[in-house]
C-alpha cells in the first residue's frame, strides 16, 4: 500500500497532503488533498458463555513512525457519565485513528442519548444496528475503521459484532481486525472454533469426526488473547508496546493492561 | 492477452470409457463479424489423437502455421518410424513447442485441446494446453467463457466409464447450456470422436433451439 | 413552526458547538424518524475543472474499488453465488456464505439471503453494507406499506421501490445484485431480479455472483418448473456446490430457503466441505479431483 507507506526517504512528503501538485490538462496546479492514513495496530475480540473479551495493542504509528506507545483502541461506551463506570457496551476501532475516535465519540453520544430519552441502556444488539447505520449513513466518504462491537446479549450470553468499512455487520463467535488479522485469524478459527480439529480415532480420511464446539472459559480465553498478540508483534511491525484487554461480565467490565515487546 | 472474442471460441474435450470426445464451434470470427459458419477447428495429428486450436483472432495464419507445424512434425514421425507417437507423448511435444515459442520474439497465441487414445493400452486420455504452455491432463476440459458453463455441468455428469451414447449426451448437455447463455451465435459445433480405431465425425444436430426458461 | 425553530435552534449550552447536519440527526431523528436519507459526502468540490479527481464518485472509487485501485485503501467485501428460481411449489432461494475483500477471506458465514419480512426474500451480492442496508430499508418500506393500505405489498412493488431507490444512486458507487423472491395471494410465486445499475427484471430462474456461470450450468441442465419439492431443494444445494467447487471466490456453508405461500421456510445452514464429499464418494460425481496424490 504506497498510499500509506509515508516513509520520507522512500515514499516523498510525509503528511496527509501526499500527492505531489499535479499539472492538469489546462495548467492548472492542483493538490490532491487526502483525508486518510492508516494508523496500524490490531483488535480481537473473543465471546463466551458468560463474557466478552475485547483487545487491542496500544501501539499508534504512521507509517514507520511510532507516534505514541500507548493509544487505547477499546472504549466502553454508553455509561451515563464520563468514566463510563456503568457502561454495558464495549467498542473497538482499528484503521484511521482520527476516524475510529469520531465514531466512538458519535456513537457513545448516541447511547448516552438512548438511555437519557428512555431510562434505560441501549441493548447490544440495538447498538449493533445502530453502530451499522451510523457507518452506512458515509457510505459515500467512510470511516476508515474495522469495528467490532461487545457486550453481552439479552440472555446474558457473549456477544461480539464485527463489521466493515461502511456497516456490514455479523454476529460472530471471535473476530480479528486491524493490520494483523491476517495472522491471528486463522490461529482464532482453529482455538475458538476449531476449525480442522477432529477426534482422534474417530475414524479415517472422511469418517473423521469434527471436535465439538464448545464456549471457551474465561482464563483460557485471556490466555489465548495474549498468546494472540503476542505472534502478532513477534510478525508485524504495526503491533507492539502494550495489550490492553477489556473484558465485560454481568457484574461490569473489567480493564486489564498486559506489556508487549516494545521494539 | 486474450481478447473477448478468442472467449467465445468454444472448445470442448470429454474422455470416457474407450473414447475421447473433441467438439469445437464452427463460427471463425474475426472482430465482430463472423466469416465462416463452418469452420473445423481440428487437425488430425495420427490415426489416434485429434486437437482442437483457439485463439489469435486478428491472425488466422498464426493459428494455420502452428497447427500445421505441429501435425507435419507428427507426420514426419509417423513415417520415419513406422509407429505413431502416443497422445501422452504427443502433447508433451506440443508443449515444448509452445514453451520455446512463448520465449522467442513473437510467441503463438494458441490455446488447445489434445485427445486420443493410446494404441498399445486403448486408454483414451485428454490433455488441456494454453499459449502459456501449461499442459494439464484431465478427464474433461474446455477453453474460453464455456469453461464457465460447461465445467460445473460436466464435475456432475461426467464418468470415467461413460459410454460413446452417454458422452455425446453430457456433451450436448453443454452446447444447450451454452445456446442458452453464451450471448454470441457459436453457429454450432463439430464433433469428432477419437476410438482405438481411429477419428471420426459424429452428425450432431445445430439446428436445435434451446430456450431461457 | 416550533418544530422549525427547533430545528434549526441549540440550547444555549451548546450554542458555540456546532453538528454537520448528519450527526444532528443522531439527536432529532430517533425520536420521530425522518425518511430523508442524507449521506456525508467527501470534500471534494463537485462540478469544477476536468480531472475526474474532482467528482465524489470518481475519489469513492479510488479509496474503494479493489478491481480498478487493487491499492484501494477501503476493501468492501465482494463475490458470491447467489441463486434463486421459481418452480410449482414456490420459490427456492440459495446462496454461498463466503465475503471476501481482495484475496482475503472476509468471512465464512456470511447470511446472504435477508429476510425482508415472514414472506418475503432478498438475497445479497456485491457490496455487503449495501444489501444489507438497502434491504433492511425495504423492508421497512413494505412494512410501512402494510401499515398505509392494510394489505400486504405485492412482490412486483417491493421488488420497484429499490430499484427506483438504487437508480436515484446511479453512478455513485453502490453495488449490489439482488434477488427478491416471495409468493403473494395475488401474484403467486413471484420473482425479481435487481441490481445497482437499476436494472430490474421477472423471471423463472436467476443466479447472480461470482459464480453465476457455474450455478447456471447445473441448474439449466435440469430445471423444470414441475420439480418436486425435494428435487428442487436438492437442485439449488447441488448448485450452489458445483459454484463453490469452482469459483473460489464462493464457499462456506450453503444457505437454502423455500418460500412458500404461507411463508418461507430454511432449510439449514450447511457446511459445503461435507457435502462436497458426501457427493463425490457416494454419487460418484467431480471426477476430476482424486482422492490420491498420483
Amino acid at each position: 500500500m504506497a498510499m500509506f507507506s509515508q516513509n520520507p526517504v522512500l515514499n516523498g512528503p510525509n503528511y496527509s497532503f501526499a500527492e505531489v501538485p499535479q499539472h492538469a490538462v489546462d495548467g492548472l496546479r492542483e493538490h490532491r488533498f487526502n483525508p486518510y492514513t492508516d494508523n496500524g495496530g490490531s483488535t480481537l475480540a473473543i465471546a463466551g458463555a458468560d463474557f466478552a473479551i475485547i483487545a487491542g495493542d496500544t501501539r499508534l504509528t504512521a507509517g514507520y513512525s511510532i507516534n505514541t506507545r500507548y493509544a487505547p483502541k477499546v472504549f466502553k461506551i454508553g455509561g451515563s457519565t464520563s468514566s463510563q463506570d456503568d457502561a454495558n457496551i464495549l467498542l473497538s476501532v482499528v484503521g484511521f485513528a482520527a476516524d475510529g475516535e469520531a465514531l466512538k465519540e458519535r456513537l457513545d453520544a448516541v447511547c448516552k442519548m438512548y438511555r437519557y430519552r428512555h431510562g434505560k441502556p441501549m441493548s447490544v444488539s440495538a447498538c449493533a444496528k445502530r453502530l451499522s447505520t451510523i457507518l452506512y449513513q458515509k457510505r459515500f466518504f467512510p470511516y476508515y475503521v474495522h469495528a467490532i462491537l461487545g457486550g453481552l446479549d439479552e440472555d446474558g450470553t457473549g456477544a461480539v459484532y464485527s463489521y466493515d468499512p461502511v456497516g456490514s455487520y455479523e454476529r460472530e463467535q471471535c473476530r480479528a481486525g486491524g493490520a494483523a488479522a491476517s495472522l491471528i485469524m486463522p490461529f482464532l478459527d482453529n482455538q475458538v472454533n476449531f476449525k480442522n480439529q477432529y477426534i482422534p480415532g474417530s475414524g479415517v480420511g472422511h469418517e473423521l469426526q469434527e471436535r465439538e464446539r464448545v464456549p471457551l472459559p474465561r482464563n483460557e480465553v485471556e490466555v489465548l488473547v495474549k498468546d494472540a498478540f503476542d505472534s502478532a508483534v513477534e510478525r508485524h511491525i504495526e503491533v507492539g508496546d502494550g495489550l490492553q484487554m477489556m473484558i465485560i461480565t454481568k457484574d461490569g467490565i473489567e480493564e486489564r493492561l498486559l506489556p508487549l515487546k516494545k521494539d | 492477452m486474450e481478447n473477448e472474442f478468442e472467449l467465445v471460441e468454444v472448445l470442448l474435450g470429454i474422455t470416457g470409457k474407450d473414447f475421447t470426445l473433441i467438439a469445437a464451434s464452427k463460427a471463425a470470427m474475426r472482430g465482430a463479424t463472423i466469416l465462416k459458419a463452418s469452420d473445423d477447428k481440428t487437425r488430425q495429428l495420427n490415426k489416434h489423437t485429434l486437437v482442437a486450436f483457439s485463439g489469435e483472432a486478428g491472425d488466422t495464419g498464426m493459428l494455420l502455421q502452428f497447427s500445421e507445424y505441429i501435425q507435419a512434425n507428427a507426420q514426419l514421425y509417423s513415417m520415419r518410424n513406422e509407429t505413431d507417437l502416443s497422445p501422452t507423448a504427443l502433447a508433451h511435444y506440443v508443449r515444448g513447442e509452445l514453451a520455446t515459442s512463448l520465449r522467442s520474439r513473437k510467441p503463438y497465441n494458441v490455446n488447445l485441446l489434445l485427445g486420443g487414445v493410446d494404441p498399445i493400452t486403448h486408454k483414451p486420455s485428454l490433455f488441456w494446453l494454453d499459449y502459456l504452455a501449461a499442459l494439464a491432463p484431465l478427464p474433461y476440459a474446455a477453453h474460453g467463457y464455456a469453461q464457465y458453463y460447461c465445467l460445473s455441468i460436466l464435475d456432475k455428469h461426467h464418468h470415467p466409464d461413460m459410454t460413446l451414447v452417454q458422452g455425446i449426451k453430457v456433451l450436448e448437455m453443454c452446447i444447450d447450456e451454452l445456446k442458452r447463455r453464451l450471448p454470441i451465435d457459436f453457429k454450432g459445433m463439430i464433433v469428432k470422436v477419437v476410438t482405438k480405431d481411429g477419428i471420426r465425425d459424429i452428425e450432431f444436430n445445430d439446428d436445435k433451439i434451446v430456450k431461457c426458461p | 413552526m416550533d418544530s422549525l425553530v427547533a430545528r434549526y435552534s441549540r440550547p444555549a449550552a451548546f450554542q458555540n458547538e456546532t453538528l454537520s447536519d448528519d450527526q444532528y440527526d443522531d439527536f432529532q431523528n430517533d425520536v420521530s424518524p425522518s425518511l430523508s436519507l442524507k449521506f456525508a459526502m467527501p470534500p471534494v468540490a463537485q462540478l469544477t475543472m476536468s480531472s475526474y479527481l474532482h467528482q465524489p464518485s470518481a475519489w469513492l472509487r479510488a479509496a474503494t474499488d479493489d478491481r480498478s485501485n487493487p491499492n484501494c485503501p477501503i476493501k468492501i467485501a465482494h463475490g458470491t453465488t447467489t441463486l434463486a428460481f421459481r418452480f410449482k411449489d414456490g420459490i427456492i432461494v440459495a446462496t454461498d456464505s463466503r465475503a471476501t475483500a481482495g484475496n482475503w477471506i472476509a468471512s465464512q458465514t456470511v447470511k446472504k439471503v435477508i429476510e425482508i419480512n415472514n414472506c418475503l426474500l432478498g438475497t445479497m451480492a456485491g457490496g455487503a453494507a449495501d444489501c444489507q442496508y438497502w434491504l433492511a430499508w425495504l423492508g421497512m418500506q413494505c412494512r410501512l406499506h402494510e401499515l398505509r393500505h392494510k394489505r400486504r405489498i405485492s412482490v412486483a412493488a417491493a421488488s420497484k421501490i429499490l430499484a427506483n431507490l438504487v437508480y436515484q444512486y446511479k453512478g455513485m458507487g453502490l453495488s449490489m445484485g439482488t434477488m427478491c423472491a416471495g409468493v403473494t395471494p395475488e401474484e403467486g410465486p413471484a420473482l425479481y431480479y435487481i441490481d445497482s445499475d437499476g436494472t430490474r427484471l421477472a423471471g423463472n430462474l436467476f443466479c447472480v455472483g461470482s459464480g453465476q456461470t457455474f450455478a447456471y450450468g447445473v441448474l439449466d441442465a435440469e430445471y423444470r418448473y414441475d420439480l418436486s419439492e425435494e428435487e428442487a431443494l436438492e437442485l439449488g444445494r447441488r448448485s450452489i456446490l458445483a459454484a463453490t467447487h469452482r469459483d473460489a471466490y464462493s464457499g462456506g456453508y450453503i444457505n437454502l430457503y423455500h418460500v412458500k405461500e404461507d411463508g418461507w421456510v430454511k432449510h439449514g445452514f450447511n457446511d459445503t466441505n461435507p457435502i462436497f464429499w458426501k457427493t463425490k464418494l457416494e454419487k460418484g460425481e467431480f471426477t476430476n479431483v482424486t482422492s490420491s496424490l498420483e
